[in-house]
């Protein structure tokens, strides 16, 4: 067991691993920037080391401060938390080297699964579906028509050296194909100076699912179910529910998609919690498309509907413990919905809104969980990402939980920034979300506030 | 604060406290995982900076890289036929130690002299790409590097392809004497004749591009490019500043300040030189298309 741990974040996760710390008789040790003095996360943890300023690159990622705090401190192991250092190879091979215990996977799987061209072409090895294309680029359209055919129309005719949307085609038939083909090439020439293109299956309109597993460090993987993340704005998560809501979702394609994800973890050596990204069409196939390597945000959900708390089972296993869960007795109860609060300006497209809360109303209640570390009077500061809580409800069933983070919603009460609850409100109001087939793209193509500017 | 004595309540009724010490241990950070900016002083993995092309990613210093490392993040993978590889230099004036140097160099760096020369392709491009090395008596320019480059260019004007040259060097190698400063003018002349034939010759000054090289091929490129604050100058500027006497700039001898008087063309960062190398020749042929289907 470990006896001292450091955080190396901030915010409502820094303040949810103390709270787990506390709970196992770990002690622990808060790191924080010149701009997070008053930052829960700093007040709660039994000793807190200020490591550098505001700027995320001279704190939350100063390594040499970090493991200097582990060194004065005696903290035998870090967390990293989810975002800063947390999927780093660097940093975790560092600590390996060090002595310190990284609350983790090893150093080699981040890596691996960090490269996503590598990682695609494991699973596939391994048997985990992926999106089927091209191994690499491709010029001869004999070829190109030929595996057009064989993956089915539509398929997507990529940029290899692509990004922000530019060099893609989407080609419905064989008649496009060329013509795509040749357009797709000179803007890839135009925009990247390479004219590498590849091609893939496209996916209409999928969900985005995820699988939470758990491993540790003598060969036991389990998967704890599905969670549902297709609420996204801008390649965002908004809202997140576990399970799926989707109408093709079945105790067996669960099944399926948690065997495919333990065997994802399996061959790349995982260790610790992870998660296993995938998209999923409306028959209900599924492809990997890449595993997150550390605790996620909307970890809440799965406790609600498993009963296990997932950050204590990750100092559990760092500290070198067995699993004692076995699959067999990993049930889901009931439905849980998680909305990210945010510190944002729904109504000045999503600005960030940092500044002093003057006050604030958390709501409680049963089946109602807050995961924050804002409080009333706590300035907000501009350096970090927008979220400062998360509500969590969990209920019987789907139309209970709703039932219920709508009042949750309508009682959260935050004075002195704006905050997107209003939006959140609207948004589990709306006939598409209720309905639960709403797929990755409905927040891009949707205006939740159109009714609200018609008004005005 | 107020907060943290609001706060502080918390912990009293927890009976928070650190905990024994005596779990404290040395934690060393072993060398080689970081690189500290000689310029900034800010720290990042080896890995990042690696993988950044050896620029800090802070500040933006461009460190020196070997010709190696500039031809694997300058020429397409494996594209790269190295010329006159087992040219290697006589000792012409008898200098001392001069053949006991240049051996253990080469045993050290893994070169034959101060320059790489070859056949390459840069995003398809075909170039004949001369890149030299800091790291081999600070690129000094002898024999063997003035003929190799002479010869690349040579070859290039026959094949009517691009010269890309990195520079980076001291100057004329003192241990060859006169030899080496016949350099200049044998590297010149080879320019010279690329330039009446037509073709294109692009020269990159790298950090640090000085004395006989600067003074040679270096700057008689069409175009010519430089990395960020790179050192660019002829004598040095203590030299100068004692023959002239006269306080010289600050950012004298700086890419930046060999721009603004015209003696730069463009300073490219390195991430992006590969991009602009392969846009530069290509606007300087006329352009094709390749038609989808044919076979490459």
């Amino acid at each position: 067991m470990l006896k001292k741990v450091l955080i190396a974040n901030r915010g409502e996760i820094a303040v949810r691993v103390i709270r787990a710390c506390r709970e196992l008789g770990i002690k622990t040790v808060a790191v924080y920037s010149t701009a997070d003095k008053n930052a829960l996360h700093a007040m709660l943890a039994d000793e807190a080391v200020c490591i550098g300023g505001p700027q995320s690159k001279d704190s939350y990622l100063n390594v040499r401060a970090i493991i200097s705090a582990c060194e004065i401190t005696g903290a035998e192991a870090i967390h990293p938390g989810f975002g800063f250092l947390s999927e780093n190879p660097a940093f975790a091979r560092m600590c390996e080297k060090c002595g310190i215990v990284f609350i983790g996977p090893r150093a080699t799987s981040i890596e691996m699964l960090g490269d996503k061209a590598q990682a695609k072409e494991t699973m596939k090895e391994n048997g985990v579906p992926v999106i089927m294309g091209s191994d690499g680029a491709i010029s001869n359209i004999h070829a190109a028509k030929t595996l057009a055919r064989d993956l089915g129309y539509p398929v997507l005719v990529k940029a290899s050296a692509g990004g922000g949307g530019r060099g893609i085609r989407i080609v419905e038939s064989e008649e496009e194909l060329e013509p795509m083909m040749k357009a797709a090439r000179q803007e890839a020439l135009a925009c990247f100076g390479n004219d590498e293109v590849y091609i893939e299956k496209f996916i209409k309109d999928p969900k985005h699912i995820e699988i939470q597993i758990l491993a540790d460090d003598y060969g036991d993987v389990i998967y704890l179910g599905e969670r549902d993340c297709s609420m996204q704005r801008r390649r965002q998560k908004v809202l997140e529910e576990a399970p799926s809501p989707a109408s093709f979702m079945t105790e067996e394609l669960r099944a399926k998609m948690g065997r495919a994800a333990v065997t994802a973890a399996r061959v790349c050596g995982y260790r610790n919690a992870g998660t296993i990204e995938f998209l999923v069409d409306s028959n209900g196939d599924f492809y990997f498309m890449e595993m997150n390597t550390r605790i996620q945000v909307e970890h809440p959900i799965t406790e609600a509907v498993t009963g296990i708390d997932l950050v204590k089972q990750q100092l559990l296993i760092a500290g070198g413990e067995r699993l004692t869960i076995k699959q067999e007795d990993v049930k889901l109860t009931g439905h849980a919905i998680e909305c990210r609060i945010n510190a944002e300006d729904p109504a000045n497209d999503f600005r960030p809104s940092p500044g002093r809360i003057n006050s604030m109303f958390i709501p409680g209640g049963f089946g109602v969980r807050v995961d924050t570390a804002a409080y009333s009077g706590y300035e907000i500061p501009p350096y970090y990402d927008s979220m400062i809580g998360k509500l969590i409800v969990h209920g019987k069933n789907r139309e209970e939980a709703i039932a219920k983070m709508n009042w949750a919603l309508a009682e959260f009460i935050v004075d002195g920034v704006a905050t997107n609850v209003d939006f959140q409100l609207k948004l589990i109001r709306r006939p598409e979300f209720i309905d639960g087939n709403y797929d990755n793209g409905f927040l891009n193509r949707t205006d939740i506030l159109a009714d609200e500017r018609g008004e005005d | 604060m107020q907060f943290d004595e609001f706060f502080s309540v918390v912990r009293e009724r927890l009976g928070s406290d650190k905990g024994d010490d005596n779990s404290k241990k040395k934690t060393d950070i072993p060398a080689g995982l970081l690189f500290k900016c000689p310029r900034c002083r800010s720290v990042t993995f080896i890995e990042e900076f690696n993988q950044n092309g050896k620029v800090c990613p802070n500040c933006n210093y461009h460190s020196r890289l070997t010709a190696r490392e500039r031809l694997k993040i300058t020429a397409d993978d494996g594209s790269f036929r190295e010329f006159d590889r087992k040219m290697i230099s006589k000792n012409p004036i008898d200098f001392p130690g001069y053949d006991a140097k240049q051996k253990e160099l080469r045993e050290k760096t893994g070169l034959n002299d101060a320059v790489l020369t070859g056949r390459a392709k840069i995003h398809h491009e075909d170039v004949v790409l001369i890149v030299m090395d800091s790291n081999y008596m600070m690129a000094s320019m002898g024999s063997v590097v003035g003929e190799r480059i002479t010869r690349a260019i040579e070859y290039a004007t026959e094949k009517k392809l691009p010269v890309v040259a990195f520079t980076a060097s001291g100057g004329a190698r003192m241990q060859e004497g006169i030899v080496s400063l016949m350099q200049m003018a044998k590297t010149s002349g080879a320019v010279a004749r690329h330039n009446e034939a037509g073709g294109l010759y692009i020269s990159v000054m790298t950090d640090p591009t000085t004395g006989g090289v600067t003074a040679s091929f270096a700057s008689l490129g069409d175009i010519i490019i430089a990395e960020p604050k790179v050192l660019i100058g002829f004598a040095g500027r203590r030299v100068i500043e004692g023959t002239i006497k006269q306080k010289l700039p600050d950012d004298f001898q700086s890419a930046e300040f060999m721009l603004e008087n015209g003696f730069v063309d463009m300073i490219v960062e390195r991430n992006k030189m590969r991009r602009v190398l392969a846009h530069l020749i290509r606007l300087h042929r006329m352009p094709e298309i390749k038609e989808v289907g044919s076979d490459e």
